[in-house]
């Protein structure tokens, strides 16, 4: 089930509906609406759920975040060390998968601001926009059009590529 | 005499009415009431029989039945198991790795049947890694030897000092070099 967003990071404004001021005698459909949904669709499903958490709350399994210690990179390998190589690309995908999801957070962040902000995004979201820009820029000058078959050799060759070109062009 | 012909035509009709319908006896034969076709009560019921001529279905809901049969011998099972594992075991929840302790490598997966998966039938990936990185090394090792192979037939075969590329001739001895009666001994 994907989680609800950061509470914390993202607290929500102020309420700021007016105390309700009755003036008709007629009934409010809004409110007889919002109890229909509760009634027949929220506590159903609440207690289905309250259910099943107290059935499953006996045998509580854990997992846990697996860390990888750094390896020598594929700039520190000697030529020919092919168990150096082998290392240094599984420290690259592992590198890469991060990266993917770091991108998918930022993404994700932006979505959120979109969505809390409606119309007016554009103002009020700058720094997640500015934010998201930058790291796909970021992404697609390491990791862009390397193919599917890509591999630490090759990310090595494109960074050696930015660097000549980057070079070449301060010179 | 019209009154006779009249009668006896009467009696052939009668004659030819046949005795055993229900309403023809003689008390209401002459008596009985003529219906009016245009005043019946039409009901139209569940609608007149028909056979209908179609192509036969029969093979294609064979083929129906024995699909669904087939997908829902293994797949009501599959579901029940499924989703009593997802009630009553239930997923993992995330927590920090405690001090000191190493986790086996089935924790680090979220779903029960994975974390099964992973520790009765797959092996770990740490041995995965180590499996790859002996392949690694074997064949390392046979390109090196293959590479040195290389080297010592060039070698040998230059200066001529190693075991390899020796042709092999005649003994010396044998030669006789013993002054000879004719030129061509």
């Amino acid at each position: 089930m994907p989680s609800d967003f950061d509470k914390g990071a993202y607290p929500e404004p102020p309420r700021q509906t007016p105390a309700v001021d009755k003036q008709t005698a007629l009934p409010n459909p809004a409110l007889i609406l919002s109890k229909l949904f509760y009634y027949s669709v929220d506590l159903p499903v609440t207690t289905f759920r309250d259910a099943i958490d107290s059935i499953r709350s006996k045998n509580k399994a854990v997992y846990y975040h697996q860390k990888f210690r750094r390896v020598p990179d594929l700039t520190d390998c000697q030529e020919g060390d092919y168990l150096c190589y082998y290392e240094a690309e599984m420290q690259w995908r592992r590198d890469y998968k991060v990266d993917q999801e770091i991108v998918k957070v930022i993404q994700e962040r932006l979505r959120a601001c979109q969505q809390r902000e409606g119309a007016s995004y554009m103002e009020n979201c700058a720094n997640e926009i500015k934010q998201f820009n930058e790291v796909a820029k970021d992404f697609q000058s390491r990791y862009g059009d390397l193919g599917a078959y890509g591999s630490a050799r090759k990310c090595l060759m494109k960074q050696k590529e930015r660097m000549m070109a980057a070079q070449a062009q301060s010179a | 005499m019209v009154g006779m012909s009249v009668l006896r035509s009467a009696a052939a009709f009668a004659a030819r009415l046949s005795p055993l319908k229900s309403g023809n006896n003689a008390a209401n034969l002459l008596t009985r009431t003529i219906p009016r076709t245009d005043k019946v009560a039409v009901r139209w019921g569940h609608g007149k029989k028909l056979f209908v001529i179609k192509p036969s279905d029969y093979y294609d809901r064979r083929f129906l039945h024995l699909l669904r049969y087939y997908i829902l011998l293994t797949g009501i099972p599959v579901a029940i198991i499924v989703t009593s594992i997802n009630i009553f075991i239930g997923e993992a929840e995330l927590v920090e790795t405690p001090e000191g302790y190493e986790p086996e490598y089935w924790e680090y997966y979220k779903h029960p049947i994975t974390r099964w998966i992973a520790r009765n039938i797959c092996d770990s990936p740490v041995k995965d890694y180590e499996k790859m990185m002996a392949a690694i090394q074997t064949e390392k090792e046979k390109a090196d030897w293959r590479l040195m192979e290389l080297d010592v037939r060039r070698q040998m075969r230059q200066k001529g000092d190693g075991p390899w590329f020796q042709v092999s001739t005649l003994n010396k001895e044998l030669i006789d070099n013993s002054p000879k009666a004719t030129p061509d001994n």
